[in-house]
């Protein structure tokens, strides 16, 4: 259970470009379920996804992560649960260029210390299982957007983490790798992960796997639908 | 334990990809920044290795000089000067010399003329006032010893011939048993059979030497019985010198006495200033690439930042990414300075720093073909580590750790809303 109280995030302050992101935000989002953000650009979907994630603070307010108190932790500790808790594909896919799909699916393992060959092995098991066993060596840039993608939600898996954080996952596919994405969501589901994701994209938060989709407008809670 | 070795594995090797990753870039600095140390450590390595040579010779010439002026230029010495200098409380031996240049305009060269004693022992002994020793560089192999450098006296030349270094051999393309032509002072041709070849181990000192009977070369320059170039004073108390350096000019005011030390002085003063030089006129290639590698170390690109933003979202440290540009900047320097440091000791020590080697020699009209003794102290190169490799490193790191502090989401920023 994640859970968010009171959250407020406000860029620039003090500043003439001041900007609110959200504006006391209360949520819980439940465990092993598919929640999806939506809402208009600028509504604060991602400063949302990314204080869930621990990638930036809140302004104030707290977020809870299984009852534990994680706003004020030390950078090196929130690092730490980002890294064993949470997996994040992002809408570009935010692969690093020049190496190898299988280098950037390992790249989040390299600071844990793990051995080589088991980390390498476990890799190649989740490429094989996303079908992408023949795209270990090809280096990203020469990936289809598709495949790209793809690679992204392997590396997000690589570390085993319980909750998977999707940024408009489907913004640059096409139907067909759509449905395919929303496939490997429902696969997420059956094993137990939590899923959030934020999108734009009908064909997302209208298909059944979805548990529960929560509305941003000018960074509040609008009505919740279920 | 295992695993912190393992993750420093893994992040070198993400360097090592990374840096292949920018590599027309990252060559081209390699290259400049290898050049830069090789420029400076030839310099260092070409001016600390010869003034250890010229102290080295200089070690085993007399502690002191004496000459005599005329109108404030050096004049030749009348021998009664030998008892004056001799009568001196704690000098031990005096020794008059007979040497001079000789300057051939056919070949444009300078040679330096010298009447080796009748036996190096005699000579020695210091016991004739009309003797003549010759000094040479230490034995390499037995350091300290201090041994002639060609067990050769004026006997052993005899009238009418010479010995020659090997730089006049090679300028004149003169063998054994040649004769070579001198002009005297009065215009007269002399010749002189070529006895024998100096070895050429013994360049920097014998390579434009010749020696020649006393007889010969006071026909060549006209120089009358009873007079010497200098003379070589030992003493038996080193700390002693300065005062006996007094007294000689006040028993023999228009005498000179110059002591070993000063010339010693002489040689760092003449060495360091042709190294400063040298640094000085380099010194704008070497400012162009402090700015270069300063933008390309303390600048990162929008990809580079970008790409820390992505290695944060995915659960890096901050100090992850540091260790990361800690190597980066590590391998860059260490392989520029061990690659500029080992061609710098190449050059110098065995292609006789031909780059610099105008200015940094200034010889005379002959230059000497010598190699150098490869002679490099922990300092030296310490100094330079410290001067290139350190302030790269610290250039490198301090912007990463400005970039390693910024909020991980700006990866998601990049796209997102």
């Amino acid at each position: 259970m994640i859970e968010l109280v009171n959250v407020r995030k406000v860029f620039n302050a003090g500043r003439p470009a001041e900007f609110t992101a959200l504006s006391g935000v209360n949520l819980s989002i439940e465990s092993n379920k598919v929640t999806v953000l939506i809402g208009p650009s600028g509504s604060g979907k991602t400063t949302l996804l990314s204080i869930i994630g621990c990638m930036s603070r809140p302004t104030a307010g707290r977020v809870q992560l299984a009852g534990r108190e994680i706003t004020s932790l030390p950078e090196r500790f929130l690092t730490d649960i980002r890294r064993k808790t949470f997996g994040f594909i992002f809408q570009q896919h935010n692969l690093i260029k020049g190496i190898t799909a299988l280098e950037n699916v390992m790249l989040p393992a390299y600071p844990l210390g793990e051995r080589h060959v088991p980390l390498k092995q476990r890799a190649m098991k989740l490429m094989e299982d996303l079908h992408l066993s023949d795209k270990a060596e090809s280096k990203v840039e020469w990936l289809s957007g598709g495949e790209a993608q793809r690679v992204g939600i392997v590396r997000a898996l690589i570390n085993n983490p319980s909750t998977i954080i999707a940024d408009e996952p489907t913004a640059h596919l096409d139907t067909q790798l759509s449905h395919r994405f929303l496939g490997i969501v429902k696969r997420f589901k059956e094993e137990r992960k939590t899923v959030l994701i934020t999108t734009h994209d009908p064909l997302v938060y209208d298909d059944p796997v979805i548990d529960r989709i929560i509305r941003l407008r000018d960074g509040r809670l609008e009505v919740e639908r279920r | 334990m295992r695993e912190w070795i393992e993750k420093q594995k893994y992040i070198i090797d993400f360097t090592l990809s990374s840096l292949l990753r920018r590599k027309a870039k990252n060559i081209g600095l390699l290259a400049l920044y290898t050049l830069i140390v090789f420029i400076l450590a030839s310099v260092m390595f070409f001016t600390h290795a010869i003034k250890k040579e010229a102290s080295l010779i200089l070690d085993q010439s007399p502690e002191m000089i004496v000459q005599k002026l005329v109108a404030g230029r050096q004049d030749l010495v009348p021998l009664r000067f030998v008892e004056t200098v001799r009568g001196i409380r704690g000098v031990q031996a005096v020794r008059g010399r007979l040497w001079g240049y000789y300057f051939d305009p056919r070949f444009g060269a300078n040679y330096t003329l010298l009447v080796p004693p009748p036996t190096a022992q005699t000579g020695a002994a210091g016991n004739g006032s009309r003797r003549v020793m010759v000094e040479g560089e230490p034995d390499r192999n037995a350091e300290g010893s201090a041994g002639p450098l060609f067990d050769l006296g004026a006997d052993e030349i005899g009238v009418g011939s010479v010995v020659i270094g090997s730089g006049v051999a090679r300028v004149r393309e003169a063998g054994t048993g040649e004769l070579m032509l001198f002009r005297a002072y009065d215009g007269e041709i002399l010749p002189f059979r070529i006895k024998k070849i100096l070895p050429s181990s013994s360049q920097l000192v014998s390579s434009d030497l010749i020696l020649i009977d006393e007889a010969d070369f006071k026909r060549l320059f006209g120089i009358a019985d009873g007079l010497v170039t200098d003379l070589a004073v030992t003493v038996r108390n080193p700390t002693e010198l300065s005062t006996i350096a007094s007294k000689i000019t006040r028993r023999l005011p228009d005498a000179r006495p110059i002591i070993r030390d000063e010339i010693l002085r002489t040689y760092d003063s003449i060495f360091n200033w042709r190294g400063g030089m040298m640094i000085v006129i380099l010194s704008s290639a070497v400012l162009a690439f402090v700015i270069f590698a300063w933008d390309k170390a303390s600048g990162l690109s929008a990809g580079e930042r970008r790409e820390i933003g992505i290695l944060k979202a995915i659960g890096w440290e901050s100090s992850d990414i540091i260790l990361m540009k800690f190597w980066d900047g590590a391998v860059v320097s260490l392989t520029a300075f061990l690659s500029g440091v080992i061609l710098a000791y190449g050059h110098v020590f065995f292609t006789d720093s031909v780059v610099f080697e105008p200015a940094l020699k200034g010889w005379s009209t002959l230059y000497p073909r010598f190699k150098l003794i490869p002679f490099v102290s922990a300092e030296q190169v310490t100094t330079l580590f410290f001067l290139t490799v350190v302030p790269y490193s610290v250039a490198t790191i301090v912007p990463a750790w400005r970039a390693a502090t910024i909020d991980p989401d700006s990866a998601m920023r990049y796209t997102g809303e």
